[in-house]
């Protein structure tokens, strides 16, 4: 998997199945590769272009997608969301790998701040 | 010593991420930010090969190690130097809250199209403060813990109550010979009023001056209306006259984009430079007060608002390349949070919110505000942001009120769905009265927001001219001093 280069992969339908209808748009993930939250940080990160409905459907997750205006045409919106998605995999995976330092880091950061001991002696 | 190239390739595989964020820029640039917002500018494909572990371009592997993005497996000292770098970033939390703003008065004898505040008549005196309101004000102004202590003088037009302002100062000169803070004073006027009394007064406690100043004549007369239709030439002779007697760093001047602004950023970055002003804020109008009326000046989107700023900033580019000094206010903010470690705490730029640790408002009747934007939206009948009164709240009841804990600890950006995982999160803020303002709560939906493109925007405009232009690269690195 090589989310980062913003190739259609991941796991998508790079085709989508069939539009529902002409303001409906559909892709098919599966759910194997491609995990609901990524999906639904998509659809946060895309609200201003269009809205998303996300069902699981066997074992693929369909995104119907309702843009917000006409002024894009289908298959940009498809790429649109799929990078996202890819985007958003990513960026999983990268706070995945990285947790156990991002907390060491902060616990680095604020626990030799000395308000411990305040604490315990009271309010200076 | 000098290390040989060998002491430190790393092998493919040879590293492990850094906590790190990413924004696609554009279709060639990718930013990379560490937990502090140090950056690095990729191809897509260098992030992937990145990711994977693949990568051998040495060089670039460098400049990701120094800025913190990887490390070699093991290693403790990155770590260790984020964790003091997040410390310091931070450390002014503890020093709130270096602002207090005085409402002297809610009367002006302007009448701006896009004024915030909903000012009164000139001669409504019921509107005024009261040297009682203020001596409580001050009271709870010297309980903060900031080291720094500025106060400033808001209105209404604060010249108005000239008297007060006099009086509030000698007082806080006063009461500081036992606190021995950091003192400062600043009147926020539209120069008016200004006359031999006043800057004899600001000459004698060092008072600095922010004015208005949107543009050329026209465009600042259209904008700033008062009787007589010359409010840019009082602005103008108000400011030079400042520079002469108090010294050309003692006055400052902000400009709001109104639509009949957009177009002309070449036009007001001149008028700036022509008076000698070594430093302009390229602001938005702010939805609030009158600006929300259909003649308030705020018709038009973020995009333009962002063409209008690329297209400012060209013009203080080339006019710094021609040897005039002059500095973007906004982009030197975020240049010290992208080149530095400090944090200029910019009220609008930080998180947790600058709303009450950043700053206190102390309305004409007493009434405290989180944020001169909160005292706006009670002037529109919304007090959500009223955390007391100089009248019966003591400084715990202010600081530790819902009105301000509820709105910082909901806005927090690292805990906000998109920015937690947005590359800018470092440069950024929350703004909670802003979002409370637009979207009817503190956090905001951020793809729908206003506050969030605008910033994006800025911060990918400025990310292309530091790629593309050495000059404005460096230039940026001057502004971050």
């Amino acid at each position: 998997m090589s989310p980062a280069g913003g190739a259609a992969g991941a796991g998508a339908d790079g085709t989508g199945a069939a539009a529902a209808g002409a303001a409906e748009i559909t892709l098919v993930f599966d759910q194997a590769t491609v995990d609901l939250d990524a999906l639904q940080r998509a659809a946060y990160a895309v609200a201003a272009e269009m809205t998303a409905d996300i069902r699981a459907c066997g074992a693929d997750y369909a995104c119907t997608l309702f843009p917000r205006t006409h002024d894009t045409s289908e298959e940009e919106l498809k790429h649109r969301f799929r990078a996202e998605v890819n985007d958003q995999i990513l960026r999983a995976r990268i706070a995945k790998e990285t947790e156990p330092l991002r907390n060491l880091v902060f616990a680095l950061a604020f626990s030799q701040t000395g308000l411990v001991e305040a604490d315990a002696e009271g309010p200076a | 010593m000098k290390l040989g190239r060998a002491a430190t390739e790393l092998p493919a595989q040879g590293w492990q991420l850094l906590p790190l964020r990413f924004h696609r820029i554009d279709a060639d640039s990718v930013v990379l930010t560490s937990l502090v917002g140090e950056h690095v500018l990729v191809t897509p494909g260098e992030l992937s090969a990145v990711v994977d572990g693949t990568c051998a371009d040495q060089d670039l592997l460098a400049r990701l190690r120094a800025a913190h993005l990887i490390q070699v497996p093991g290693e403790r000292l990155p770590a260790e130097l984020l964790a003091i770098k997040l410390r310091t970033r931070m450390r002014r939390l503890p020093d709130s809250t270096g602002l207090h703003i005085f409402v002297v008065t809610l009367r002006c004898e302007h009448t701006c199209r896009y004024c915030q505040v909903s000012r009164q008549s000139a001669a409504k005196n019921e509107f005024d403060m009261t040297e009682q309101t203020a001596r409580r004000a001050l009271e709870l102004a010297f309980r903060s813990p900031s080291p720094q202590l500025k106060i400033e003088f808001q209105g209404g037009e604060p010249l108005l109550n000239f008297p007060l302002v006099r009086w509030i100062t000698a007082e806080a000169n006063r009461m500081n010979t036992e606190h021995g803070k950091d003192l400062a004073f600043v009147i926020a006027t539209n120069l008016a009023l200004l006359d031999e009394e006043i800057l004899g007064f600001c000459a004698e406690n060092q008072v600095h001056i922010s004015t208005s100043l949107d543009g050329p004549q026209d465009l600042h007369n259209g904008n700033r209306r008062r009787p007589g239709r010359d409010s840019w030439q009082q602005a103008v002779a108000g400011i030079r006259r400042v520079q002469e007697r108090l010294g050309a760093d003692r006055v400052s001047a902000l400009m709001t984009t109104t639509e009949a602004s957009l177009g002309r950023a070449a036009e007001v970055i001149d008028t700036y430079a022509g008076l000698g002003l070594r430093g302009v804020f390229l602001r938005p109008v702010s939805p609030y007060g009158f600006a929300l009326r259909g003649r308030g000046g705020a018709n038009y989107d973020v995009g333009r608002w962002l063409e209008f700023y690329a297209a400012g900033l060209d013009r203080i580019v080339e006019l710094n390349r021609a040897g005039v000094p002059m500095v973007e206010m906004y982009a030197s903010i975020i240049a010290k949070k992208m080149l530095t470690n400090s944090d200029p705490g910019y009220v609008d730029l930080t998180s947790p919110a600058g709303i009450g640790i950043g700053a206190l408002v102390y309305n004409y009747d007493g009434d405290i505000y989180a944020s001169d934007e909160g005292r706006m939206l009670a002037e529109m009948g919304d007090r959500t942001f009223r955390l007391g009164s100089v009248h019966d709240s003591s400084y715990a009841d202010i600081m530790l009120s819902d009105a301000l804990l509820n709105p910082l600890t909901e806005s927090i950006t690292l805990s906000a769905p998109m920015c937690a995982t947005c590359a800018f999160e470092p440069y950024c803020g929350a703004d909670p009265v802003f979002h409370h303002a637009t979207m009817g709560d503190f956090t905001g939906h951020k793809a729908l927001s206003a506050f969030c493109r605008r910033n994006m925007g800025v911060f990918t405009v400025l990310l292309r001219k530091m790629r593309d232009d050495p000059y404005f690269r460096d230039l940026m690195w001057r502004w971050a001093q």
